[in-house]
């Protein structure tokens, strides 16, 4: 049983190794699928493995899977997997224009491997200091990616990132130090003590001081990494500047990854100060993201920008998800951060084979993407209605039941708040999107991808989001409803 | 290490170590010239080194002893010795320019961070007689010592120093305060740090070798 997950989290190292071997983007690329799908396949499997509510976990618990961690895994691995698909088409191309060099294209898909491996790993398991190491793991990671493509920017953009995440990480490690300490009193091995599955179980009996502490440097630590604002000044930059199926895999999972570890952590102060505390801070840092991000959408130049910072503001209705709190709140934000994940990399992806086709990410030098790129063009614009919460689709519900938990935890100002910054994300996104998809189309602008392989594999993980998407919105599979139940009941 | 007293020998010196930690990050903040920051940050290290030998020898712990080996090896000589050669003479830094703040000003807000540490953890509500009592206020002022640099210098080798500050303040926690730490943690926090300074190395030389290196101090400009 202890196979499952590990082999789940090394399955994408498979595309690494094809990098190491081979300079030739096809090659590689079709090597980093085939571990993507194999990733996600086993994450499956390991879900349905824990859906009974018996955790997979090795002694001293460096590896633990239980229903929480199975669906960050399938939520990650989904990612990864659409990524994949649009690596291969996306830096096939690059490669045939000469635009990345042999070994940018080697460092790339090696990346891509490392990076998607420690980001699984960190959602199965159960240690607190394994957990930020990994979360670190995949940040330096990612780091590599964002000044791939050679820019002076993209090299500022990825200093910003690397030098503000690793910051915020040291405050998520000093936050655990203190839940640590917070715990020394207890009885049990070492190894046990800086697991969450013990500090939940052990929750009232440790020092309430040194959990109040721990908590809020975990938050603001591990906020950074998913960008809650005043914290995710860096997240524009560097989403902007990688190469778009890395912003997608940024966008669409590491932000997730953040988010769980402070799901943790809130599990463990629900335990020992009850839900009013997190919930208070919650709501705090997820309203001003929301805001942050509504605000810094209006009239964005750069749409990977506009992207970025809704991002920002979609961790923030997570947040507010997780602060509203109940069986109806906890549901919710899971879901979103399900919904959100599929969109978003939906949208970068379509993101991709814009700026391969027009050369440039300025929104007013894009125009009837829907004319010349039918299916491209026609995807921004699903995807951006998507994203921006329109029914049929999956964001709707995750965030109409949101609401509702707002509703039921008596915040009716809160939600009217709610209600108001999601308008006017819906203008600011949809003003710049459309523009996009619609209006005059440009004569020269054709397909950049060439032969049936590409063009599928950049098609393929659109056609797939959106009908996830839509699915989604209409229908939540048995499983997956068990699966987010027993997740909601890990942290109340 | 719930054994380790604040009284005893092993204690006393830890303490003494911990407070001389906290100079040479004071040290670090108070000055301006590159060289000295490896300097300092060098020296560091080598008593964060001494810190964790002294745990290992109380605690007969082994893996502590490879840790304060590491520490020595790695932070105290590797690291430095890498960045002079590589960071400090190949762009011919000399000065810091990129202060933000004037250096008698930062030193202030440091000791403010101190003060800060102190009152934030409170050391009378933690266990009695226990070396954590000193040592856990001591490693928060590091850290936020650390930050505090970070904040202040606008130089990217300066914010590298910082941020190495802050880690070794989070591992003189680690270390003394919970010697119990699971090995495979502090050695993948130690892999982390390499591997972290290995890249920002790579993305100061890359920035430089583009721009004038005193456009390393200049903050990026927000495109709209």
């Amino acid at each position: 049983m202890i196979a499952l997950p590990i082999l789940a989290a090394a399955a994408p190292l498979l595309g690494s190794l094809a990098g190491l071997v081979t300079a030739r983007a096809r090659l590689a690329g079709v090597a980093t699928i085939v571990g993507a799908l194999l990733g996600l396949l086993l994450a499956v499997v390991t879900a349905v493995v824990v859906i009974p509510g018996v955790p997979i976990a090795s002694s001293g618990s460096f590896v633990y899977v239980d229903g929480l961690g199975a669906f960050f895994a399938i939520t990650v691995a989904i990612v990864v997997f659409l990524a994949s698909l649009g690596s291969f088409s996306y830096v096939a191309t690059e490669q045939r224009r000469g635009e990345l060099s042999g070994r940018r294209i080697r460092v790339y898909f090696v990346v891509f491997g490392l990076f998607a491996t420690a980001m699984m790993g960190a959602v199965e398991t159960a240690n607190l200091g394994l957990l930020f190491i990994l979360v670190e793991a995949a940040t330096l990671a990612s780091v590599v990616m964002v000044p791939i493509e050679g820019r002076t920017a993209g090299l500022e953009a990825g200093w910003k990132y690397v030098i503000i995440s690793s910051l915020g990480i040291t405050i998520a490690l000093a936050g655990t130090l203190f839940i640590f300490y917070a715990a020394t009193g207890l009885v049990g091995s070492p190894d046990q003590h800086l697991t969450w599955a013990y500090l939940v179980a052990h929750a009232r009996s440790l020092s309430p001081v040194g959990v109040r502490l721990g908590f809020l440097l975990a938050v603001v630590g591990y906020g950074t990494k998913v960008g809650l604002a005043p914290m995710h000044t860096w997240l524009p930059d560097a989403h902007s500047e990688a190469p778009s199926p890395a912003s997608a895999m940024l966008s669409g999972a590491l932000l997730n990854v953040g988010m769980y570890a402070i799901i943790r952590f809130v599990a463990i102060a629900n335990g020992r100060l009850g839900p009013a505390y997190a919930s208070h801070v919650l709501l705090i840092f997820g309203f001003l993201s929301i805001a942050v991000g509504a605000f810094f959408m209006i009239h964005r130049r750069d749409f990977k920008r506009l992207f970025a910072y809704s991002s920002v503001e979609h961790m923030g209705i997570i947040a507010v998800g997780l602060g509203f709190g109940g069986v109806l709140g906890l549901y919710g934000a899971l879901l979103h951060t399900l919904n959100h994940s599929i969109g978003k990399a939906v949208l970068f992806l379509t993101g991709g084979t814009l700026v391969l086709a027009y050369g440039t990410r300025r929104t007013d030098r894009i125009g009837g993407a829907l004319t010349s790129l039918p299916l491209t063009g026609g995807a921004l614009l699903i995807g951006s209605l998507a994203i921006v919460g329109s029914p049929p689709f999956g964001l709707f519900l995750s965030e109409f039941v949101i609401l509702r938990a707002g509703l039921a935890a008596a915040y009716p100002a809160l939600v009217g708040l709610f209600l108001l910054l999601l308008v006017m994300v819906f203008v600011g996104f949809m003003y710049t999107t459309s523009r996009m998809a619609v209006g005059q189309p440009r004569a020269e602008v054709v397909s950049p991808y060439q032969g049936r392989l590409e063009r599928w594999s950049a098609a393929a993980p659109l056609l797939l989001g959106l009908c996830g998407l839509l699915l989604l919105g209409l229908w939540i599979p048995g499983w997956l409803n068990s699966l987010l139940l027993h997740s909601v009941a890990l942290i109340r | 290490m719930q054994h380790l007293t604040l009284a005893s020998p092993a204690g006393v010196f830890l303490s003494l170590d911990a407070v001389l930690i906290l100079l040479t990050a004071f040290a670090c903040l108070g000055s301006k010239l590159f060289d000295r920051y490896l300097t300092y940050y060098g020296l560091q290290s080598v008593l964060l080194a001494a810190a964790a030998a002294t745990a290992a020898l109380v605690t007969r712990d082994d893996a502590l002893w490879l840790l304060a080996g590491l520490t020595l090896g790695l932070k105290g000589i590797a690291i430095p010795l890498a960045a002079r050669r590589l960071l400090v003479r190949r762009l011919q830094l000399k000065r810091d320019a990129g202060l933000a703040l004037g250096l008698s000003t930062s030193l202030i807000l440091g000791a403010g961070l101190c003060a800060f540490a102190y009152l934030v953890i409170g050391p009378q509500n933690l266990a009695h007689g226990l070396i954590s009592r000193s040592i856990i206020p001591l490693s928060t002022a590091v850290l936020l010592l650390g930050a505090l640099m970070m904040v202040v210098r606008r130089h990217m080798v300066a914010q590298l120093i910082g941020w190495l500050i802050m880690e070794n303040g989070v591992f003189l926690g680690a270390i003394t305060l919970t010697a119990s730490f699971p090995f495979i943690v502090e050695a993948g926090i130690f892999f982390d740090l390499i591997a972290g300074f290995l890249i920002m190395l790579a993305m100061t030389t890359g920035i430089a070798e583009r721009i004038s290196s005193a456009s390393l101090a200049r903050p990026r400009r927000e495109p709209s």
